[in-house]
Order: C-alpha cells, then sequence, then structure tokens
C-alpha cells in the first residue's frame, strides 16, 4: 500500500538540458534544477545544444537566446523541427520583438533576465504541466466563479449564463484551451480573426476588455486574462 | 574608426540649455548632429546624437562665400592663362580648357558656383576670345552654334558632376549613419548583457538560498536586502541602457493600438516593490481607452513616474493614476501628495541628472528624463504642474487617433 502510494506521489527525476553560453548562469540554473530534482545536461552554444538534444531526449529545453555561434531564435527553429520538448526561453529586457518571434516560432514561454528562482521554477513546472497534459481537453473548466462548458459552448457566472458574442467565445475558448501560456497577439488574431487580421491589435484590445468586463471581478484589475506587455496576453486560471 | 569619437562621447548627454544644434554644425567645435537629423528625429533632441566623424562629409564642402570665389578665380586663371596663348592656340581648343576647368571645379564646389563659372566662363570666352575680340559680337553661325554649344555642355557638365557628388554624399553619410548605429547597438546589447548576467546571477542564488528553506530571522533580512539591492541595480542599468538608447536614436517605437488599462496596470505590476505604503488610486474613465503606442516603453515611461512619486513622497501618501480622452489627446496623469514642485523647476524637472534641491537620495536623476525622451518618440507630450491637492502632477499626452475600424458583431 505505502509503496504503491509513493509511486504516485513521486514522480521521476526530470531531465532537463540548459543551453547557455554564460558559466555563472549555467552553474546557477544547474544548482537551482537539481536542487528541484531535475537531471541538468548544459550546452555552451547553439551548435552544442543541437547535438546534445539530437543525441538524447529531454524533457525540458531552457535556451538563452544570445547565444555566441548562432542565435537562439535559429537554435529553438531547428529543434520544433523534431521535438515538441518544452522550451522555455531565456531573455532580457528590451527584447519584446526577440521574445514575439520566439514564442511565435514555438517557445512555450520566456523569463527575463534578472529573473528570480521561484519564478523560474513555477514556468517551467507549469510549461512541462501543459505539454504532458496534451492535446486531451477537458469538457468544462473553472476559475473563480466563472464554468466554462467547452463541449455545450455554455460560460455561467455564479451559475447565471453569460452571453457572448461568438468571436468572444472563441477568444474566451483559446484562452482556457491554453491556459497559463503566453499567447501572442499575432497567434491570437489568426486563430480567432484569420491570418489576414493578424495585424490588427485594436480587435483584440477590443473584445480582450469586453471579455474582462463580463468576466473579470474587476475588469480595471484583471486576474484572469492578464497582459504581456507589448507581447499579448496570457489566462490565468488559478 | 568611428569608434574613437563615438566611445568617447557615449555619455555626453545634452540638454534644453545647451546651444541650438544648428550652431554647432558650423563652429569650430566637432558638429555632434548632422544637420538633417535635428528635425526628423525631434523627440531626441535634448540628447544628443554619439559623435561620428561626419567632419569627413563636411570637408567636401567649404561655405558657400568661398566656393563662389573660387568658381571666380578658376576662370579668371584660366582667362589669364589662356590670353597669351592664343597665339598658339586656337579659341576652339580654349573652349576646351574652360570645360575642363568646369568639370574639375564641379566636383569640388557646389552646384551655385559651378553655374556661376559656366556662365562666366561663357562671357568671357566669347568677349575676349571668339572674334572678334574684345566684344560679345559674333560673326558667323559657325562662332554662335560654338558659343550656345559651349554654354550647353559646360552647365550639363556641371549639373551632371554636381549630382553624382550629392548621391556620393548621401550615400557616405548613410553609411557612416548606419555603422554608427550599428556600433551603438551592438556597444549598448553587450553592456546590457554583461550588467545583467552578474545581476541575474545575485538576483537567482539568494532567492534560491530561500528556495531551500530552513533559514534564520537575521538570514531571511539579509537575503531579502541582497533581493532588494539586486532590484535597485538592475532598474538603474535599465535606467542608464535606456538613456543610452535615446541618446543614441537607437529607439525605435513599435507603435500599436493599446489599452491604457493594461498599460497602467503592467506599470503597477512592475512597481509592486516600491509602491509597498503607498495606496494607489486609478481612475480611469468608461469605455475603451485606446491610443496607439509602444507598449513598453509607455510601460516604463510610467513606472518611472510612479517610481518618482513612490520615492519622493512620505509614506502612505496616496499616489492617483488617472486616465481619460481630452479632446484629441490621451491624458495620463500620475498625481501625488508630497511637497509638490517648486514653480522654478517646473520648466526643469525633465532634464538629464536634474535633480531638486533637497531631494532624497535615490536615483540618479535619469528617470524622468527617460519618461520625457520614451513619450516624445512615440509623438506624445509630456508636462509637469502642481495638482490641486498640493503635490506633483505629472501630464502625458498622447495624440489620440480616430478611433480604429472594428468588425460589426452583435449578440
Amino acid at each position: 500500500m505505502n509503496n504503491v502510494m509513493n509511486n504516485v506521489v513521486s514522480t521521476p527525476d526530470m531531465s532537463a538540458l540548459v543551453i547557455d553560453d554564460e558559466p555563472q548562469i549555467q552553474r546557477l540554473l544547474s544548482t537551482v534544477l537539481e536542487a528541484n530534482h531535475y537531471r541538468v545536461t548544459t550546452a555552451s552554444s547553439g551548435h552544442e545544444g543541437l547535438s546534445t538534444i539530437a543525441k538524447q531526449r529531454h524533457d525540458l529545453i531552457i535556451l538563452d537566446l544570445g547565444l555566441p555561434d548562432i542565435t537562439g531564435l535559429a537554435v529553438l527553429k531547428q529543434i520544433r523541427e523534431w521535438t515538441q520538448a518544452p522550451v522555455v526561453i531565456l531573455t532580457v529586457q528590451d527584447s519584446e520583438p526577440d521574445k514575439i518571434e520566439a514564442l511565435d516560432a514555438g517557445a512555450d514561454d520566456y523569463v527575463t533576465k534578472p529573473f528570480s528562482s521561484g519564478e523560474l521554477l513555477a514556468r517551467l513546472r507549469a510549461a512541462v504541466r501543459r505539454s504532458d497534459r496534451g492535446k486531451a481537453e477537458e469538457p468544462s473548466l473553472h476559475f473563480g466563479n466563472i464554468t466554462v462548458n467547452l463541449a455545450a459552448r455554455l460560460v455561467t457566472r455564479d451559475n447565471q449564463a453569460v452571453k457572448l458574442t461568438s468571436t468572444e467565445y472563441a477568444l474566451l475558448r483559446l484562452f482556457v484551451q491554453h491556459a497559463g501560456k503566453v499567447l501572442t497577439h499575432r497567434q491570437v488574431l489568426r486563430e480567432v480573426w484569420g491570418p489576414e487580421h493578424e495585424q490588427k491589435t485594436q480587435y483584440l484590445r477590443v473584445y480582450v476588455q469586453r471579455l474582462r468586463d463580463k468576466l473579470e471581478p474587476n475588469p480595471d484589475a484583471p486576474v484572469f486574462f492578464l497582459t504581456e506587455s507589448g507581447i499579448g496576453y496570457r489566462f490565468s486560471a488559478s | 574608426m568611428a569608434n574613437a569619437d563615438t566611445q568617447r562621447h557615449w555619455f555626453r548627454f545634452r540638454t534644453l540649455q545647451d546651444e541650438p544644434l544648428a550652431a554647432s554644425t558650423s563652429g569650430a567645435k566637432p558638429p555632434t548632429i548632422l544637420p538633417h537629423q535635428s528635425n526628423s528625429r525631434g523627440s531626441s533632441i535634448f540628447f544628443s546624437m554619439p559623435l561620428t566623424d561626419n567632419h569627413r562629409i563636411k570637408a567636401f564642402l567649404a561655405p558657400p562665400p568661398r566656393q563662389y570665389w573660387a568658381a571666380i578665380g578658376v576662370v579668371l586663371f584660366v582667362s589669364l592663362f589662356g590670353y597669351p596663348l592664343q597665339r598658339w592656340v586656337n579659341y576652339q581648343t580654349l573652349a576646351l580648357v574652360y570645360l575642363l576647368a568646369e568639370v574639375l571645379l564641379a566636383l569640388v564646389v557646389g552646384r551655385g558656383a559651378t553655374l556661376l563659372a559656366a556662365v562666366l566662363s561663357a562671357a568671357i570666352w566669347d568677349y575676349y576670345f571668339v572674334p572678334p575680340s574684345n566684344s560679345f559680337h559674333i560673326n558667323d553661325i559657325y562662332d554662335g552654334t560654338m558659343v550656345i554649344t559651349y554654354c550647353v555642355v559646360a552647365l550639363v557638365a556641371g549639373e551632371l558632376t554636381a549630382r553624382l557628388r550629392t548621391y556620393q554624399e548621401t550615400e557616405l553619410r548613410t553609411k557612416l549613419l548606419s555603422e554608427s548605429e550599428k556600433l551603438g547597438r551592438t556597444l549598448l546589447n553587450s553592456v546590457s548583457h554583461e550588467f545583467r548576467t552578474p545581476i541575474s546571477a545575485i538576483v537567482g542564488a539568494a532567492g534560491n538560498l530561500r528556495v531551500q528553506g530552513e533559514l534564520s530571522p537575521a538570514q531571511e533580512r539579509l537575503i531579502a536586502e541582497i533581493e532588494s539591492a539586486g532590484a535597485r541595480l538592475n532598474r538603474i542599468v535599465q535606467s542608464l541602457l535606456s538613456a543610452a538608447r535615446i541618446q543614441g536614436g537607437q529607439l525605435q517605437p513599435r507603435l500599436d493600438w493599446c489599452e491604457v488599462r493594461d498599460v497602467i496596470n503592467a506599470s503597477l505590476r512592475e512597481s509592486a516593490e516600491l509602491l509597498k505604503g503607498h495606496p494607489v488610486e486609478t481612475k480611469i474613465a468608461a469605455g475603451p481607452q485606446l491610443a496607439r503606442m509602444d507598449f513598453f516603453l509607455m510601460q516604463q515611461a510610467l513606472s518611472n513616474l510612479i517610481a518618482n512619486a513612490a520615492i519622493h513622497t512620505p509614506p502612505q501618501t496616496p499616489i492617483e493614476i488617472s486616465a481619460r480622452t481630452e479632446g484629441k489627446e490621451l491624458l495620463l496623469q500620475v498625481a501625488d501628495r508630497g511637497p509638490g514642485l517648486p514653480a522654478q523647476e517646473l520648466e526643469h524637472v525633465f532634464d538629464v541628472f536634474h535633480r531638486l534641491p533637497n531631494s532624497k537620495p535615490g536615483g540618479v536623476g535619469l528617470g524622468l528624463a527617460i519618461v520625457k525622451g520614451f513619450v516624445e518618440v512615440q509623438g506624445g507630450r509630456v508636462s509637469a504642474a502642481n495638482g490641486t491637492n498640493g503635490g506633483a502632477l505629472f501630464n502625458i499626452r498622447m495624440p489620440a487617433a480616430d478611433s480604429p475600424e472594428l468588425p460589426e458583431e452583435t449578440l
């Protein structure tokens, strides 16, 4: 009985690959990750990272965007050609275009330097959780006093049905299906309005505000539909 | 080649009180900005460009009056030289010598001086050399054709050479500019990287000590000190880099529709630590408050205003942030209940390194200058005043473009 319980509770160590050229950051990340039961491999350049990935499967990849040999973005694109392992990128402030490009190219999340260990670990756990969950969709989701029933296309707030337009619903569905993940403006616009509208951020601003007005406890200080500065949105169900 | 100058002057700031930009391009002092830039980058006027070796461009040209004298001089020289040669050289050949001088002249002087030389040489040639001498009279159709052809060829040669040179100058100017911008960007990026890596290590390692747990209260406090010092260092580095970007004209705002509520929330989240002990009140007018801005720059500008209010007012005093559309502008205000600003300082609070007398330690006098730089590069304006409740009141005004086109939809 005890044995069974232990098997359920403890997860096997996960393997993480850190691609960063700074020895100091490598050491820091290794220490933090190993203390949290990850098996860590490090690579100091893009090419080294790619060859490590080719040799060995990793549950998680942490990739610095500023590498000495090839850009982090190029590494990311190559990684995505053959693996869907979650990739969390490390960037610095002032590099919003790079972050957006990386997220559009399939990065799962980003952490801005200097980051706190707690923040990094939370992002990593969330990224792994999302990739484990895979495509299996849950029929309904609860956040705050809101229930979204995807099967019935029904949204309730305090058990009262909330009237949403079809666009508002499509946007909400996209958000809840990617709970916790950053979605770039482009990704959302493409998905909800179609590729020809992917520059029309104004649609997004107005519709996100409408969702907030209908679903947030205080629309001016949102807790569910969070803005990622200049990048996109992140839906947080917790 | 541009390195030495660029680096030496990298952190030299220009303030509004400095001499006007135009003056600095003609004086003995090396120019700090290319003339055509002073307007196109209107917003960054208060920071100067890093010095490039654009005197290389200037070396091409002497000031205009000297060019005209040079043109007259060359024509007179050819004439004086040609006069005694008349016996051996016919006047048609002399026209070719004039043409040669004209083309060479066009290589070094401007269009106006070239034109003057063409007209003057045609007149002198006709008067002294084309028979009959010492008169503008022309005997036959042969000489008439010669004079007209000379005039046209001289003008065209001068014009073509001048155009070619203008083109070359533009090329060189563009090349120098892009070289200097590239160098600036590379330098900034590597400085940014060099600073942030150790800060990341410090902040990350300190935080990790806490994650590992089992700390005494004293250890907890020390870790909190390391973390807050790290955060402060990071803010200073961020300020210096921002100032350098503004100064170097490296800012390229990515304007897109933004909801002001989002910008305010992001700034408040970013400033949460500094705002501890200051109640914050936000007042946002009903309905969408959209404007075309660069989200990140606007968030930084607002965060700086919030930090400014938090640092320079007594604890527990409220800070009020409001946003509304006023006429054709989106007005974003940050008001505090601190001591306010002395009337004579209102004009200068946005100047680089300007600090109020008796202001609290903390900050290097860049915060408000960055606010100004970031807002103006997006086409907005900043101003400071004293609020009706006492305390300082900072305004950001952004042009509110016509409301965006939205798809029609019903429930």
